[in-house]
């Protein structure tokens, strides 16, 4: 191992308070992991070795991948050794390295991360502390929760903000913790959280009570489409709080940051001028796909970036960009007529008695593809049909994106990114 | 896989019918036009029988006619199922 770039091992934000798997601990007091070599996969099963990894980094420089094991199959595990990873599988002092079966030179300071593999196989994204740090300044103080799987862009996003500024304290959230979080919060006083959409929805949908008892000052929503009924019901339960919502990704960055509590951004801000924005990501859209040229774009990812998110002009005056899906997936053909399956859904999660939905096309004769959906309901609202909704959907949806076929599950899906099962 | 009967599947057409805001007639011969049975309601009919048989019908097996009469729709369905 070269260590070609050694930092200052005060890194500002070593006295902030990390409450991990029940523990109370400080970046300068995590367990540190035996050895790290460079370049290095990270695989975890635990917060904690995710933190000690980061630290690990901000400390040497080390060329770093961190993932959950669950994430990184053995296929892919190979693929790591090849490309002159060692992989170390995390866990503790028992932790294990598989050295690397291409030796090279590291890349000193380099962070990668995994695409959510929304497109396909996951890819490496090249980032580094600095790309991936996106807020600067001096901050209030703040406990921040990070419910989000290690190695992810938003959990970076979280991480990066308590190890690179001063009183900005994490509480970690386990797996095995997702469900009862809240109470986790409320014990250790979290003021800022940030989740997906359909983490949130999944929070309400549990336990509204328990959340209302969690101090929350700042809420935040990414990684999803985010409607306007999630903003309107945590604004219900947190009439004080800042509620915010973003556009990130691997690719891009944290590009596109709003706090009027509205779901899409100002159609104002597409194409303006970057020479007076300063480091604002340009945006544009091209047909129906969102472009964006960002500062904090993953290595070799400069200039336009085309997103695959599909977005679509609304309101009364048609001033508001809604980025409502992925563009593979968000479009159903329906005989002709063309409807997006996330304006399909969000109509749905407006109606008071849905608590969450998937809009899917279905195979169908004559019309080639239907528009279906699942839908999980709340039980405190009184009993509601496939008809109710079909209703609701008819008189607010063109009748070729009025789902045909509604199907009630029990609970929300969710997969391991917190991101909805879609 | 279970068939349905001719009568269920007028059952499920009136509940697309009812769905819309609209009743089926009883007779046979009612126009589709005339009623508001539409491509729409035809394809929806299709997937709740498909959901009632549990398996999918194939449309590519018989020819392409003329369906303009509720008469019509039944005949096709129960068509489709025996393929």
């Amino acid at each position: 191992m070269t260590e070609t770039r050694r930092r200052s091992t005060a890194l500002v934000g070593d006295d902030n308070r990390i409450v991990v798997a029940g523990q109370t601990l400080t970046w300068r007091t995590l367990p540190k992991l035996p050895q790290i070599p460079s370049p290095a996969a990270v695989l975890v099963n635990s917060g904690v070795d995710a933190l000690a990894a980061v630290r690990h980094h901000a400390v040497h420089g080390t060329e770093l991948l961190v993932a959950t094991s669950s994430r990184v199959d053995p296929a892919m595990r190979e693929e790591l050794g090849e490309s002159g990873f060692a992989v170390v599988m995390a866990s503790g002092d028992d932790s294990t390295v598989k050295s690397a079966k291409l030796k090279r030179v590291e890349e000193s300071g380099r962070v990668w991360l995994l695409t959510s593999g929304s497109t396909g196989r996951p890819k490496r994204i090249g980032h580094t502390l600095e790309s991936l740090t996106t807020v600067h300044g001096k901050q209030p103080e703040r406990t921040w929760l990070c419910p989000y799987s290690p190695g992810t862009y938003a959990w970076w996003q979280v991480i990066t903000i308590s190890l690179t500024l001063a009183d900005q304290h994490l509480v970690m959230i386990e797996p095995s913790e997702l469900e009862t979080w809240p109470v986790i919060a409320a014990e250790h006083g979290v003021t800022a959280a940030s989740g997906t959409p359909t983490f949130w929805r999944q929070t309400l949908y549990r336990d509204t009570e328990a959340l209302a008892k969690v101090p929350l000052e700042q809420i935040t929503l990414g990684g999803e489409p985010v409607d306007q009924a999630i903003l309107d019901r945590l604004r219900e339960v947190f009439p004080q709080a800042r509620i915010s919502w973003i556009y990130a990704s691997s690719e891009v960055g944290a590009s596109i940051v709003v706090h009027d509590g509205k779901a899409g951004f100002p159609k104002a801000w597409l194409d303006r001028d970057p020479e007076s924005a300063s480091d604002r990501p340009l945006l544009s859209v091209d047909g129906d796909e969102l472009v964006i040229t960002s500062p904090h774009h993953g290595a070799g990812l400069d200039g336009p970036v085309r997103t695959g998110d599909r977005v679509e002009i609304v309101g009364d005056n048609r001033d508001r960009v809604l980025i409502t899906g992925r563009l593979d997936s968000d479009e159903i053909n329906v005989g002709g007529s063309k409807v997006s399956a996330g304006l399909v859904r969000n109509v749905l999660t407006a109606h008071p008695a849905v608590v969450w939905a998937r809009v899917f096309a279905r195979k169908a004769p004559i019309v080639g593809r239907m528009v279906a959906a699942e839908v999980v309901l709340d039980s405190e609202m009184g009993p509601t049909t496939d008809a109710d909704l079909v209703r609701w959907c008819t008189s607010r949806l063109p009748d070729y994106g009025v789902p045909r076929r509604i199907r009630f599950l029990d609970e929300i899906p969710a997969k391991e990114t917190l991101k909805s099962d879609v | 896989m279970s068939q349905l009967t001719r009568d269920q599947i007028r059952d499920l057409m009136g509940e697309v019918m009812k769905a819309q805001g609209k009743a089926l007639p009883a007779d046979d011969a009612a126009d589709l036009r005339e009623i508001g049975f539409r491509s729409l309601d035809f394809s929806e009919l299709a997937l709740r029988v498909e959901d009632e048989i549990g398996d999918e019908l194939n449309f590519d097996a018989p020819g392409l006619r003329q369906i303009a009469k509720v008469g019509d729709v039944l005949d096709f369905i129960e068509q489709l199922q025996s393929v």
